[in-house]
């Protein structure tokens, strides 16, 4: 069993996404997203916290999360799925914060 | 308060809709937010008209992005040295300090369907507003998209939009003559955004009408050029109006929420 945290940061064209990251065997158990980006509506953000828990941190999955996220009709101006699942990589490879 | 938007006759003989133009406050950081939520609910209800409005901020505060960490962005020790609220907005978007001697804030509720669908487009034209503004005020200004307004590549303006309920409010700076100085004591700016910009200073990325004009207008006169160029870019009237007793009450209620700590440190 390994717990690993992270933080990292990326800057997508519009906004520094912001992520805090804990995993345990290579698996997303708590992560928080923040920053300047614009999310409409707002609420969304939670939900795709939520989407990520459990999920293994690899860019293929992440994506797949991230993109049926915004299936919902989700909008991020200037801020694309690719944008986060780099951020959470960032995080994920980031160690102890 | 009447909720029905009146249309007059202009020289042209097309129908030139009214909007709300509200008396420049001076708030808290609480306040001022409260404000700007109840007119956004109340107007998406039906129960107050379309509405520009411009204020100050005392004390001085800082104002943060709904998805931000307060630890991250802001330097809460410099805040409290110096007297400076902090508050978390509705809206996304970056951390501000809303100097009281140098900063002027604007806010526009209106309706979903006055605006465009698409977000950055509905940006272009609430910026345009302030775009006219500062070319009234002989300032070369450009809208920046998502949300910023620059004058030759430096930030002089950004803004945050929400839309909730069916209205649309958006908020923003107006940097008049701020201490810039101040401003990067109390925000906290990421490695991260600094290098993608390729500038070595903060200094740089931010500038201000009296640096673009060497010269300080006062509130009154970046106020009245700003209202004109509002009804130049909505194709509108602005006429002076009040606030209702609805939207102090609920501003009242909301004041609490915007105040609290649970608030404050939701991220």
């Amino acid at each position: 069993m390994e717990n690993l945290m992270g933080y990292a940061e990326f800057k997508a064209p519009k906004g520094v996404i912001k992520v805090e990251l804990e995993t345990e065997n290579d698996r997303i158990v708590r992560i928080s997203l923040g920053g300047d980006f614009f999310m409409y509506p707002e609420d969304a953000l939670e939900q795709l916290e939520q989407k990520l828990i459990g999920v293994p941190v690899g860019r293929e999955n992440l994506l797949a999360v991230v993109k049926e996220f915004y299936s919902g009709g989700v909008q991020t101006p200037m801020v694309e799925p690719e944008h986060w699942v780099e951020a959470i990589l960032r995080a994920a490879r980031g160690g102890q914060k | 308060m009447s909720s029905v938007v009146i249309n007059i006759t202009n020289a042209g003989g097309s129908p030139k809709s009214e909007w709300r133009l509200l008396p420049l406050r001076v708030d808290d950081a609480f306040t001022a937010m409260a404000l700007d939520e109840a007119i956004l609910k109340l107007n998406a209800e039906g129960k107050v008209p379309n509405t520009v409005r411009f204020y100050r901020w005392s004390p001085s505060a800082v104002s943060i992005g709904y998805f931000q960490s307060l630890e991250r962005e802001v330097a809460l020790d410099a805040a409290r040295r110096y007297g400076v609220d902090v508050v978390r907005r509705i809206t996304g978007g970056g951390a501000v300090f809303h100097d009281h001697h140098g900063e002027l804030t604007y806010s526009v509720v209106c309706k979903e369907s006055d605006v465009p669908g698409d977000i950055i487009e509905s940006y272009r034209l609430i910026c345009g507003g302030l775009v006219s503004g500062f070319r009234n005020l002989g300032v070369d200004a450009e809208f920046r998209p998502v949300n910023d307004v620059q004058v030759k590549g430096k930030k002089i303006s950004g803004s945050a939009q929400t839309r909730r309920w069916g209205s649309v409010l958006q908020h923003g700076t107006i940097l008049i003559s701020p201490d810039v100085r101040r401003m990067f004591e109390l925000l906290r700016v990421s490695p991260e955004k600094i290098s993608d910009k390729f500038v070595s200073s903060i200094f740089e990325r931010v500038t201000t009408i009296e640096r673009e004009l060497g010269r300080r207008p006062d509130f009154e006169e970046v106020h009245r050029a700003m209202v004109r160029g509002f009804e130049d870019a909505f194709g509108v009237r602005l006429v002076e109006g009040e606030l209702s007793q609805e939207e102090l009450e609920l501003a009242a209620q909301l004041r609490s929420k915007y105040a609290s700590s649970e608030w404050l440190r939701k991220r």
